[in-house]
């Protein structure tokens, strides 16, 4: 794939950087784990359930962010130092703020965000100037930052910052944190359209070629560190929003976890290939292996279990990667978002069926078999019922959800489009946020419009 | 090593004659002290063989590099020239000196001044005589900073040249050691081991289970070294496909061997994951402080270790197996040209490391006699550090295990000298962060790209 980004670019926006293969396996893993997490606990599917998994889930997801920008860069660099990284701004911040200072929400962001990069760009200048392994400078890194951290705050302990205290309680879906992580996603995305990213893939996949093609591969080095370093600073507000408080030593499990659900979301730790959709589903896969073993009572083997299904699972998942080329062979242009979208309709049945209230429904009778009418199976369908209260409540319920599942459609289609146009310069791509801009405000309103018969039905 | 110029007569023998008499002062010394008639005939016989090994080296090294002088501007100015950087380097460090001693009571001492220009004739010669190695100079600048640490040590921090603490550090020096092994081998292949502190870990644990079950020691022993061959060549088995991804690969592995070993130990116990035993009297005399090697006052362990690097080191350098292990390290395609199975070293790489893990892990349970998974915990990074710090090549190809040797004992000595100095944990591993960039800096640094086209 890079060598047909790199000459034949006609090629490139045929097969382009979106129909990645590699993303098979994630989602795969992601819909079947999805699907096994709904039907062990239903209660998953609530606000407050996702609520919590959105809370938990997004510092591994930014740090996997922060990792993958970085190991974009190619040459091995895979950042070890990323745990300590959170962990040290996290300490920080902490100490700050007892001591007055960073009361301000935009200053703790740009203190972390700023931090945070200043970190990568020391890391990167040292990859590029002394020239030794990037994998050595982030060993030394995670070293010399897991020592300062436990200088810097002894034992975890400690006050976050007042205006976050309640991000981390997790009872609706729509929190800050929720805000940081789609913003910080479709910023990356935005990043994928400019010629810097095609560069950095350039430079990740062969940075020979790269150089002689005139690339200026120290500035493109330095600024995906840069990138990642503000992932970094991100991931770690979230960690400190989620606990709350400051902790030395929890940041620095991130590196191996957030390593795992990089590879785990098809990112080549090689270079060269990677993206926040692949990322964000690795760490989610590795949230709900987490979630879905934690529904089992292992009693008190339970965290060796989870090591071991952790294992086997990273294992596995990377030998079924070996399967892809034969799989390529068959389909030529697989399409991940098409893909994605299929298996996300059956899993909403799966859901459906699992959260749906069976008992409730008992009442209003089942289908009574009967000898079969000629002329009522003729024209039945096209007569006008009419409409029983029960039914009419069922539609109200059911509207949401149909709503939702057009709305699915149409965001697919539109996110399709917008993206196949994307590279040339034509007004399409905007035309395309406009009507889907369009249609999802009508679908509000609809809803709107749809809830209030609702609750007065109620009333 | 192949290329040795011959030094001439003269040289040969004056070089002999150095060596004898310090051998002579060496023994006077250990008469003089006490010391039982085996040692010193032991040491007199290393310091002999050591000081004409080390003089044939170095002159040889020598002999070949003639310096060529260039006309030009003048003399101070090329000379500024061509040492910038050293020179404000030299600066630097005596501005430091000079900021330490004015600000902090007491800094200003003999010993310091002393380890001052310790630390100043080792950089000095690194950067001077360095440059005379073309190879091996990773284990010569590593050689010099052991010594330079170790008698800087010696003369600041009371003990530090005490026959119990080189003792304590040797015992610890040859855990790092056998762990480090593994990583060594595989890294000269280009590949990485991420499972060893978790097979560590299962070993240790999974060693007194066996041991509670009323299995007989040494077949305990034996099981659990089995396994952890066989462990590792399942994962040599899993990685060759996947090379790129070896790190996460064996990750991987060690996650769930760590998580299996648990699982099966704690079957049947109500202490989830504790396991209870005791451990017999001579597996813990194998790795105790206070265990004798044939009646002579060291832990065996120290002796196995050493035992296993010089087989390690002479084989890779003289058998075919170790040469073919660094034609595959530097060019898969030309060694698989001539026949050599790429997959079959790659498997049989890992399954040693596995083995040495394996067998870590049994000798930590004697030295702790008592099961714990995350025994191996710190082997994670360490041995990696221990092997960047020696100066093998993590791409492969470039490297051995006499320079993971000298590595683990940089480490180790650096370690007992931060704690001598009274650091506590965290500051050792930040400083131990701190060197490990600027020591692989000084040998470890790759061409710059526009020589690579």
């Amino acid at each position: 794939m890079s060598a047909a980004t790199s000459h034949a670019p006609v090629q490139a926006e045929a097969q382009g950087g979106r129909s990645n293969p590699f993303l098979l396996m994630p989602i795969t893993l992601f819909f079947a784990l999805l699907a096994f997490a709904v039907l062990r606990a239903p209660n998953l599917m609530t606000s407050s359930g996702i609520g919590a998994a959105i809370i938990v889930a997004t510092p591994l997801i930014l740090a996997t962010y922060a990792l993958m920008a970085s190991a974009m860069s190619g040459r091995g660099t895979v950042d070890l130092s990323v745990g300590p990284l959170i962990g040290f701004i996290n300490v920080t911040l902490i100490q700050l703020h007892a001591a007055g200072m960073l009361e301000n929400p935009i200053a703790v962001f740009i203190y972390a965000m700023v931090v945070g990069a200043i970190y990568q760009l020391i890391f990167a200048l040292i990859v590029i100037y002394v020239r030794v392994q990037p994998i050595i400078v982030s060993l030394s890194g995670y070293l010399a930052l897991t020592g300062i951290n436990l200088v810097i705050l002894p034992r975890p302990g400690g006050v976050a910052p007042p205006f976050m205290a309640e991000w981390g309680y997790g009872t609706s879906i729509f929190s800050p944190i929720l805000a940081i992580l789609l913003l910080a996603s479709v910023a990356w995305l935005l990043f994928t359209a400019t010629a810097f990213y095609t560069h950095l893939r350039l430079m990740g996949s062969d940075e020979r070629a790269a150089y002689t093609s005139g690339v200026p591969i120290t500035i493109v080095r330095i600024g995906a560190h840069l990138i990642s370093g503000c992932f970094a600073g991100l991931a770690a507000i979230c960690f400190t929003a989620l606990i709350s408080s400051g902790d030395p030593s929890q940041g620095t499990t991130y590196t191996l976890i957030a390593v795992t659900a990089l590879v785990l979301g098809g990112a080549s730790l090689a270079g060269g290939r990677g993206g926040v959709f692949g990322s964000a589903l690795g760490a989610l896969n590795l949230y709900l292996i987490t979630y879905v073993l934690s529904t089992f009572n292992f009693g008190s083997v339970q965290s060796f279990v989870t090591n071991l299904a952790y294992g086997t699972i990273l294992v596995v998942s990377l030998l079924l990667t070996l399967l892809i080329p034969v799989i390529q062979r068959f389909i030529r242009n697989f399409s991940p978002l098409l893909y994605f979208v299929a298996l996300s309709v059956v899993v909403l049945g799966i859901i459906l069926h699992a959260t749906f209230d069976y008992a409730a429904l008992g009442q209003v009778g089942a289908l009574i078999p009967g000898p079969l009418d000629m002329q009522a199976a003729l024209t039945g369908p096209l007569e006008i019922a009419t409409i029983s209260p029960e039914t009419d409540a069922l539609r109200i319920a059911a509207a949401p959800l149909v709503l939702s599942a057009l709305l699915l459609v149409v965001i697919a289609i539109f996110l399709r489009m917008a993206i196949t146009q994307s590279s040339r310069r034509t007004l399409a791509p905007a035309v395309a946020v406009v009507i889907a801009a369009l249609v999802l405000a009508g679908a509000y309103v609809m809803s709107e419009g749809a809830r209030a018969p609702a609750t007065e039905a109620i009333d | 090593m192949e290329k040795f110029p011959q030094i001439s007569l003269s040289a040969r023998i004056l070089g002999l004659v150095v060596g004898l008499i310090l051998t002579a002062i060496g023994a006077g010394f250990g008469f003089a002290q006490g010391a039982s008639v085996q040692i010193v005939i032991l040491s007199a016989i290393a310091t002999l063989a050591l000081f004409v090994w080390g003089w044939r080296y170095v002159l040889g090294q020598f002999l070949d590099g003639d310096t060529a002088t260039s006309e030009g501007s003048s003399p101070l100015r090329q000379a500024w020239v061509q040492f910038r950087w050293p020179l404000l380097g030299l600066a630097l460090i005596l501005l430091a000196f000079l900021v330490l001693s004015l600000t902090v009571k007491g800094f200003f001492n003999i010993w310091n001044v002393i380890s001052l220009l310790i630390l100043l004739a080792i950089l000095v010669l690194t950067r001077t005589l360095g440059r005379q190695f073309q190879q091996n100079r990773s284990a010569f600048i590593g050689i010099m900073v052991l010594a330079g640490l170790f008698s800087v040590g010696s003369m600041n921090i009371e003990g530090f040249a005490s026959g119990n603490n080189i003792k304590s550090m040797l015992l610890f020096a040859s855990f790092l050691g056998i762990a480090s092994v593994g990583q060594t081998l595989v890294a000269l292949l280009g590949g990485l081991d991420l499972s060893i502190p978790f097979i560590i870990g299962g070993a240790n644990v999974g060693l007194l289970y066996l041991i509670g079950l009323g299995v007989p020691p040494w077949l305990a022993t034996i099981i659990v070294l089995a396994i952890g061959a066989v462990l590792g060549v399942i994962n040599g088995f899993l990685s060759y496909r996947l090379q790129g991804q070896a790190l996460i690969v064996t990750l991987g592995t060690g996650f769930a061997i760590s998580g299996g070993v648990q699982i099966v130990t704690s079957i049947g116990s109500e202490y989830s994951g504790n396991v209870f035993g005791t451990v017999p009297g001579w597996l813990s005399n194998l790795s105790a402080m206070n265990g004798s090697t044939f009646g002579l006052p060291f832990p065996p362990v120290i002796a196995i270790w050493g035992l296993i690097a010089l087989i390690l080191i002479v084989g890779l350098r003289i058998t075919v197996y170790g040469r073919f292990l660094y034609a595959l390290g530097v060019n898969r395609t030309s060694a698989s040209r001539v026949m050599i199975s790429e997959m079959r070293y790659w498997v049989l790489m890992y399954a040693l490391s596995g083995f040495f893990a394996a067998m870590t892990g049994s000798l930590l349970l004697g030295w702790s006699g008592g099961g714990f998974i995350g025994v191996g915990d710190q082997y994670l990074f360490l041995t990696l550090a221990a092997v960047v710090v020696g100066g093998t090549s993590l791409l492969g190809g470039a490297g051995g295990y006499g320079f993971t040797v000298i590595g683990v004992l940089v480490l180790q000595v650096l370690s007992s000298f931060l704690v001598g100095i009274g650091l506590d944990f965290k500051w050792q591993q930040f400083i131990f962060g701190l060197l490990i960039l600027p020591m692989v800096a000084l040998y470890a640094r790759s061409p710059h790209i526009r020589t690579q086209i």
